[in-house]
């Protein structure tokens, strides 16, 4: 074999063959490594368990939560859509998804629809499609009860966009 | 049905913002693309989304995006016929040593880096859909792409397509495009015959039997239908345009069938076209004006749509994106900088080839925008990716003058190769594909 023949494939082996077993090597190793659960998509409001109560935001929270749920997922960052256009971002912390609407400037706003609202739920990742059972409640109103709600993951549309 | 009046309003906007974006960034002596893919971010929620949420929301409302979106994607399957049409595989057959190390160790490296890179991201960024192997394997495909054209085309401003560096670059970016292509084409069938119900053995069946279809019967119809016509004639008729788009538009409609995607039958179509450089320019020339300067801005457009920048906030975003920025630097500009030395090139001459392969312009726009389709990766990653493919394009100029001045390459004197690169390879560029 050549000079420059042996040099060439030594460093081939070494630029190239190494590395890939290298890349193996990690491909096995990743397999171990837990990511967090997807709630990343679109979740429906299951009517049927929503418990609305008499309180005087319960209107407004039984409207927001009858909408659809979108969540945009990026590791443990959640961006998440609400009905009336609301958009927060949020965290998912193990099954527990954390996140708060901003509400208007004003702290004592009267209307329901410009208060801040917390929403927290949590994620049963066995059942299939998931299912998230959470809470959503509105800030700074003693006498609002929080709405209840239970979501089911929608189905992800073939080759859709995220 | 689509807002007329509305979609007509973004194409116009987002062609002046490309125009306009795009000179000025020719002022500053970068590639009219980077402006082009800075001018998509700037419409998206990244600027306009930020400082003029109601403006935005009136000129892109959601329910029009997907109208966009299916123009844009016309353009990609163009520009994908074109890009296959100008990579020459015999002159790949003839390159030295140095570029067969050069492009396997650029590929390589940064695959194997951003593997290594997967392993700290994945628990963070991504989520339990997703199988670590499928994205370990995409990271490593969209961080050892090079754009082929947009690295052709500095090439050909600086005067180097027919330099030792210029044909070594030209043939390493293509052998990387064709086997990150193919990578990326292995993780969508994976990840999509997962979502199937079609066995994936029915899938690598199908795409063996189009893959020998393409190569053995639609080569030779096409040398028939094309070439043999442009030789005798020296143009080819509408009727012979049409069918040739047909063509590009089948073998897309194929491979999306097959569950690949789309853009790997443009592709496909392109790399089997005939080489003959005047064929090669001629068919250049008919489609690339309304590529470039129209759909292609769209598709900036749509991208930069889906890019939100705010996503990444806090140090903890920015340092993954800071990261995943370094990584994909040093494995492609390290790996081949190292690989190209080792072969007994110039340490100047080395280090400027891995500058030329860390650009990844358009191409690196496309396969994210597939990954982020199959959900591989999220939007935040997507975001960070983005800037990372802006970061290393934009560099690239610079860090090249920098390092491989005009008077050192001028002073070299080789001419290597010079007979090697084919005309065709200039004219994609002369209009801003990349």
């Amino acid at each position: 074999m050549a000079h420059t023949n042996r040099n060439f494939v030594i460093a081939y082996i070494l630029l190239v063959g190494l590395p890939l077993v290298g890349l193996v090597g990690v491909l096995r190793s990743g397999r171990s490594l837990n990511a967090p659960f997807s709630v990343d998509g679109a979740w429906k409001i299951n009517a049927g368990a929503l418990q609305t109560s008499s309180a005087p935001c319960a209107a407004f929270l039984s409207s927001v939560s009858n909408s659809p749920v979108s969540i945009s997922q990026s590791g443990t960052s959640l961006v998440i859509g609400l009905g009336g256009g609301k958009l927060t971002t949020g965290t998912l912390e193990g099954k527990t998804i954390k996140a708060q609407f901003a509400g208007a400037a004003n702290p004592n706003a009267t209307d329901c629809s410009d208060r801040s609202l917390t929403l927290t739920a949590t994620l049963d990742p066995q059942t299939e499609p998931r299912t998230l059972s959470g809470r959503l409640s509105v800030e700074g109103c003693t006498s609002c009860a929080p709405v209840e709600f239970r979501a089911v993951k929608q189905p992800r549309p073939a080759g859709g966009t995220r | 049905m689509p807002n007329l009046f509305i979609l007509v309003l973004q194409v116009a906007v987002v062609l002046f913002a490309c125009r306009v974006t795009g000179a000025l960034f020719k002022k500053i002596h970068q590639p009219r693309v980077v402006g082009e893919m800075f001018a998509g971010i700037m419409l998206g929620p990244s600027l306009l989304g930020w400082i003029a949420p109601n403006f935005s929301a009136y000129l892109f409302p959601a329910s029009s995006l997907g109208f966009l979106n299916a123009l844009s994607q016309i353009g990609v399957i163009v520009f994908m016929f074109l890009v296959g049409l100008k990579i020459n595989p015999a002159e790949l057959k003839k390159e030295s040593h140095a570029a067969v190390l050069a492009s396997h160790v650029s590929i390589t490296a940064p695959f194997v880096l951003a593997a290594f890179l997967s392993l700290y991201l994945y628990p963070r960024l991504s989520d339990d859909h997703v199988a670590f192997s499928n994205f370990a394997l995409f990271m490593g495909a969209a961080m050892s792409i090079t754009a082929f054209p947009v690295l052709a085309r500095i090439l050909q401003e600086r005067r180097m397509l027919s330099s030792r560096l210029g044909t070594v670059a030209i043939a390493c970016a293509a052998v990387d495009d064709v086997t990150g292509w193919c990578i990326l084409a292995y993780i969508v069938v994976l990840i999509r015959a997962a979502h199937s119900d079609a066995s994936i053995w029915v899938t690598l069946g199908g795409i063996v039997v189009f893959g020998l279809v393409m190569v053995f019967g639609v080569q030779r119809l096409a040398k028939k239908v094309f070439l043999n016509a442009y030789e005798k004639w020296g143009h080819l008729s509408e009727n012979r345009m049409a069918f040739m788009l047909l063509l590009v538009l089948v073998s897309a409609l194929f491979t999306e069938r097959l569950g690949i995607h789309l853009l790997f039958g443009a592709f496909l179509m392109g790399a089997i076209m005939p080489k003959e450089d005047k064929f090669v320019r001629y068919v250049l020339d008919r489609f690339e004006t309304i590529t470039v300067t129209l759909l292609l801005p769209l598709f900036f457009a749509f991208t930069g749509l889906r890019t939100n920048i705010g996503l990444v906030k806090g140090h903890e975003m920015w340092m993954y994106c800071g990261l995943i920025i370094l990584v994909a630097t040093a494995g492609k500009l390290g790996g081949s900088t190292v690989a190209a030395w080792m072969s007994g090139m110039p340490f100047r001459e080395a280090a400027g080839l891995g500058i030329l392969m860390n650009t990844r312009g358009l191409m690196e726009l496309v396969i994210l925008n597939i990954g982020l389709d199959i959900k591989i990766i999220s939007p935040a990653l997507f975001s960070m990716m983005v800037i990372m493919a802006l970061v290393t394009t934009f560099m690239t100029t610079p860090v090249l003058n920098l390092v491989c001045p005009k008077e050192y390459l001028e002073g070299t004197g080789d001419k290597l190769g010079a007979e090697r690169v084919s005309e065709p390879s200039v004219s994609l560029q002369e209009t801003g594909v990349a």
